[in-house]
């Protein structure tokens, strides 16, 4: 099997499998070696389960054989973030405290790929507890630091560390992460990968991790836009397990969406001096493929909300409920990074009214994206205004002193697209000093198509998605 | 899904060891004695900001939060 094999999309594997050039079994085989060999280097591997994933190829294939065909998914091996629950095995969230943690249950989405033939080859590293009550450092997981397979130097990004790096570097075709505000985006973006944050309500978090009940959504993180929506296809739909299901299935049909030129797109042209310097070629050559596929962007202003203290309230207070016992007992302190620590027992001291007060400004939120989104189709932004931190400062390490623009452009366009549950999608658009740089797009809520739809023509008039890290 | 047996092969277990150090390591490098004011400072100062945003009366909060 050749490295190309690694790094292909999941529709090119499903398609050989098909032809037989190569089973399940080897598929697996080959991506489990790689995986239990590099993903330790990246400190990206949580659990490996590369056996029980070889035991279901062997079913794969003999359902190959027989051409019960199940999918594009079918025999493909994939790796889901440390936070999703698999009957039996240890599920640790990432954090010391439930290192031997084991779950009765198996997560809605990994029951969903598995009833298509897909194959859970191992759980991927996290920052602990999904970093929700406010982390300073890269190296608050269980895992160690999440590094970037671009520059073991960098962060791989948080909170989905391990499925972003381990999807960029080649380990599994695709992975699951998960998303309260940034916990999607902000890694695949970092690592050069497409990471698809859902609608809220779409996917099912049931056996997932709580944080936030309000904001959780899970999603996949793989090497194309399409892919990002065969997985999407397959892990939506209701869910009576979850009391946040928006009982609404995803149908992958990108070719019913708008075509690109009929879209308009909304951005701020203020986002290009928010961003680094260094990153700013490869944005606005990214704006320029955005408008030469067609779409109308135009210049619009994202409402004004108070987005830190909002998102800060309510996964705060969500946290510190769904968390409660672990803040109140001795095992707290057991956790990595000494902020975590204390925002969660902080966060036991936000009121009611406080965080009712956030919960009806979202209710606002919504109403302004309502309207906004009768002027465009869609947004885009940078996914971040900056390359990959160094894994030795503090995520909180002041940045160069540069003069701050005027307005604050789409800079809060990750948590005010989470506090109003819209979809999102972060792909590589270029590099900068070596490491990948990324542009989001964001859309009405239950509106993946679209975005998937204008992210899928940017990868086909591009080729940054391709690109692979150094060996 | 098939569940297997609790069974964890001898790497796992590995694994589950080289994550405890990993932690201890990360909680030695950490600068306690300044969290904890900065937390309690961010909940205070949200708390404030949330307090000045003026909404009308008649929002209700999104219970039952759908997108």
């Amino acid at each position: 099997m050749t490295d190309d094999v690694f790094f292909a999309p999941i529709s090119d594997l499903n398609a050989r499998l098909k032809k037989r050039e190569f089973s399940s079994v080897e598929l697996v085989k080959a991506f489990g070696e790689r995986l239990e060999k590099l993903g330790p280097r990246y400190n990206a591997l949580a659990l490996p389960l590369t056996k029980i994933a070889l035991s279901g190829a062997k079913a794969v294939d003999g359902d190959l054989k027989r051409e019960r065909y199940r999918g594009p998914l079918q025999g493909i091996p994939f790796g889901a973030k440390d936070l999703l629950s698999f009957a039996g095995h240890p599920t640790t969230w990432g954090a010391k405290p439930y290192a031997t943690q084991i779950l009765p249950d198996t997560a809605t989405v990994l029951t969903k790929l598995d009833d298509v033939g897909s194959l859970l080859l191992g759980k991927l590293s996290m920052i602990e507890l999904a970093g929700g009550p406010g982390y300073r450092l890269a190296s608050a997981s269980l895992q160690g630091p999440g590094l970037n397979p671009w520059d073991l130097t960098r962060w791989a990004g948080g909170s989905s560390s391990g499925p972003a790096s381990a999807v960029a570097a080649g380990l599994v075709p695709f992975a699951l992460g998960s998303e309260t505000s940034g916990s999607i985006i902000t890694p695949a973006a970092f690592c050069g990968v497409t990471g698809l944050r859902p609608t809220y309500g779409l996917v099912s978090r049931f056996g997932a991790m709580p944080l936030s009940w309000t904001l959780d959504k899970i999603g996949p993180i793989c090497r194309t836009a399409e892919d990002c929506g065969l997985v999407l296809h397959v892990i939506s739909g209701g869910d009576s397990n979850d009391p946040g299901s928006a009982g609404k299935g995803f149908y992958y049909a990108p070719e019913f969406a708008k075509k690109p030129a009929e879209m308009k797109v909304g951005f701020a042209a203020v986002d290009s001096e928010w961003a680094d310097p260094e990153t700013r070629p490869a944005l606005e050559a990214a704006m320029k493929v955005l408008r030469d596929t067609g779409a109308n962007l135009v210049e619009v202003k994202l409402p004004d909300y108070p987005w830190g203290a909002l998102i800060g309230t309510v996964i705060g207070a969500e946290a510190a409920s769904v968390f409660e016992s672990l803040i109140t007992s001795e095992q707290v302190h057991e956790l990595a990074d000494p902020s975590q620590i204390e925002n969660l027992k902080a966060a036991l001291a936000i009121t009611s009214t406080q965080y009712l007060k956030a919960m009806r400004i979202r209710a606002l939120i919504k109403k302004s994206f309502r309207e906004l989104f009768d002027q465009v189709d869609l947004l885009v932004a940078p996914s971040r205004y900056a390359v990959a931190p160094k894994v030795s400062e503090p995520l909180d390490a002041a940045g160069p002193n540069r003069p701050q623009p005027a307005t604050p452009g789409m800079r809060s366009l990750i948590p005010a697209a989470n506090l109003a549950g819209l979809p999102g999608i972060s792909f590589p658009c270029g590099f900068a000093s070596g490491l990948p740089v990324g542009l989001q797009l964001v859309g009405p809520p239950f509106r993946e198509n679209p975005l998937l739809a204008l992210a899928s023509e940017f990868q086909r008039r591009t080729d940054w998605h391709k690109r692979r890290p150094p060996a | 899904m098939k569940v297997s047996n609790l069974k964890l092969t001898r790497r796992q277990l590995v694994i589950a060891a080289a994550a405890g150090s990993a932690a201890l390591k990360a909680s030695a490098q950490a600068e306690p004695q300044t969290a904890a004011p900065a937390a309690t400072d961010k909940v205070r100062q949200n708390a404030e900001t949330l307090a000045k945003f003026a909404i009308p009366i008649s929002t209700e909060p999104a219970f039952q939060f759908k997108a």
